[in-house]
């Protein structure tokens, strides 16, 4: 490969991570204008960890080989990762509907890198609430060491990545914003049941096995599971899978989605 | 050298039976003003939409630049800059948060989180634009505090701050009061004649026309003519005497008698060609009213639309 070729090909990746940044920053930029948005980051934890998790802790800890604290503190930190990167892609409607999206459709960077910034500007605030989560269930009682909070950390923006791919399948298709809020239910409620998020999945057969399986979600929670159970005796009872199968499972259903999702949102504005 | 390249496109949107560009061809010189005039849902946005790539189109060739817009789509982008019909601004950010997207996407400048953190070619550009658009004082406001006008003008800056080689201009002084008309108008030129920036407009205010190299006219998704606006005016206009007279019935008998066409309105119009002098000395009857009428590309293009049955807005 000449010299040449390699500094255009160099160049060209620098003005695309350029692009990533700058889409990614206008998210949290706009994050941080939206009291709205803020604030809804801040209950959603509330609601998920304080009030379904503290009623499940109570209810269904009994009979376990694990405690059932920790394992639904790690789901609902990856279950909140992934619902609230879904829900600030859907923001991608917003775009559309102020005309916002022909700006960017019109830049002369990948479609991917439009993409892959707004996950990463998304899940920005998916990342509040996972703070947001850690305070209600240290107010619950239930903590992580730091060192796997920091493992939980370092997978969280391939979590993001995972969930925010999966979202764009249904959101690069839909152009208003009342049916993009019912498209994130859609896809963040069936993930939270049946991904082990807050109830183990080890039992589960037939359909819902099925559906298990292909959830982006399911591999992203054995993975951040197999991470904090590490060297545990616990590990067997709540860990499913290698965690190479995990990370492999994840890289092919990101990237199938994020091509499926990114192939929708560039060409539904376009094939009109 | 042509920098836009038309040939035999055609867009049908799904589900209708007519399509809104028919098999139109035209091309533009690099550093041209051209115009693109027509009624509403003559097919210039839509034509618009496929040249800047963000509409594909049913069938034909387009180049921009050289490249074409479906296999070098991104080379097409880097080329051109587009103020849309409809304005696309985010309004949660600032202005000047905008242009900084804008500026990075097009690979002006690496982000910063700062205006103060930005490079100072970017910093000197956005506060020249600014200033000449006259929104130097709105560029740190948030957008939901600007005006229609003063979002527009915002567009303009947008627009120009990675120095297109081809600009397209749908309808961009909607909304503009005059003198921010005029100013804009007064940049554009500049930026023309400074860079050699090629110029593509649509419009309303078939005025901001009269200064383009060339006019083609799109009716009902055909291009139905293409040529300057003074051969458009000589081809479809004649140049008008408007008089008038206290006996108005002997002035009119006499131009009668001279076989002088004319009309009647508020004033009496009469049709010449070669100079208005000959046709003064001819008159006996005295004068009050005496007036020359130069045709505008206004007339020409009512005078078009209601010739070809367009519909006249």
């Amino acid at each position: 490969m000449s010299e040449q070729l390699l500094i255009k090909r160099k160049s060209r990746f620098l003005r695309e991570m350029n692009a990533v940044i700058a889409v990614m920053a206008r998210e949290i930029t706009v994050f941080f204008k939206s009291p709205g948005t803020i604030a809804m980051s801040l209950v959603m934890p509330i609601m998920f960890m304080g009030m379904i998790g503290g009623n499940l802790s109570q209810n269904m800890a009994s009979g376990l080989e694990f405690g059932f604290a920790k394992f639904m503190l790690v789901g609902m930190l990856i279950n909140m990762l992934f619902m609230v990167t879904c829900t600030g892609m859907s923001s991608l409607v917003d775009d559309h509907e102020t005309d916002f999206n022909q700006e960017m459709l019109v830049s002369p960077v990948s479609r991917y890198s439009l993409v892959v910034g707004k996950i990463f500007g998304a899940s920005f605030g998916a990342i509040v609430s996972m703070a947001g989560t850690l305070i209600v269930g240290l107010i619950m009682g239930i903590t992580l060491p730091l060192i796997q909070l920091l493992m939980i950390l370092a997978l969280s923006p391939l979590v993001c990545l995972a969930g925010g791919a999966m979202s764009m399948i249904l959101i690069g298709l839909i152009k208003s914003r009342k049916t993009a809020n019912f498209a994130v239910i859609l896809i963040t409620m069936p993930q939270m049941f049946l991904s082990g998020a807050i109830v183990p999945i080890n039992h589960s057969t037939g359909v819902l096995m099925i559906l298990s399986r292909l959830m982006p979600m399911t591999y992203c929670l054995d993975l951040t599971r197999a991470v904090v159970y590490s060297g545990t005796e616990e590990y067997k009872s709540v860990v499913m899978f290698n965690p190479i199968v995990n990370f492999a499972a994840i890289a092919l259903l990101t990237t199938v989605c994020l091509i499926i999702g990114t192939f929708f949102y560039a060409q539904s504005e376009k094939n009109r | 050298m042509n920098v836009i390249e038309v040939n035999h496109l055609v867009k049908r949107y799904k589900g209708t039976r007519t399509p809104s560009v028919d098999n139109i061809n035209f091309s533009v010189e690099k550093g041209e003003f051209f115009a693109f005039l027509g009624p509403n849902g003559a097919g210039k946005t839509t034509t618009i939409s496929i040249l800047t790539t963000t509409l594909s189109k049913t069938s034909g060739e387009v180049k921009i630049a050289g490249f074409g817009i479906n296999k070098d789509a991104r080379k097409v982008r880097e080329k051109v800059g587009i103020i849309f019909q409809r304005p696309s601004l985010d309004l949660q950010l600032t202005a000047e948060e905008n242009i900084r997207f804008h500026a990075c996407l097009y690979g002006v400048c690496g982000y910063r989180p700062a205006f103060k953190l930005m490079p100072a070619a970017y910093k000197e550009k956005v506060l020249e634009l600014a200033d000449v658009v006259g929104i130097k004082d709105a560029l740190f406001k948030p957008m939901k505090k600007l005006s229609g006008g003063m979002q527009r003008k915002l567009e303009i800056v947008r627009s120009l701050i990675h120095t297109p080689e081809v600009l397209f201009l749908d309808e961009p002084t909607q909304g503009l009061d005059a003198v921010s008309r005029r100013s804009l108008w007064e940049y554009i030129n500049t930026v023309r004649n400074q860079y050699g920036t090629t110029i593509f407009l649509t419009t309303h205010y078939i005025d901001e026309a009269e200064g383009a190299d060339r006019v083609c006219i799109i009716n009902h998704g055909k291009i139905a003519a293409c040529s300057s606006p003074d051969e458009l005016k000589t081809v479809l206009l004649k140049h008008e005497l408007i008089l008038d007279a206290k006996d108005r019935n002997a002035l009119t008998a006499e131009l009668s008698t001279l076989g002088l066409p004319y009309t009647v309105n508020s004033h009496i119009a009469v049709p010449y060609e070669g100079t208005a002098q000959a046709l003064i000395s001819k008159l006996n009857t005295e004068l009050t009213v005496l007036k020359t009428h130069e045709p505008t590309l206004e007339d020409a293009y009512i005078e078009f639309l209601k010739k070809t049955g367009g519909d006249i807005q």
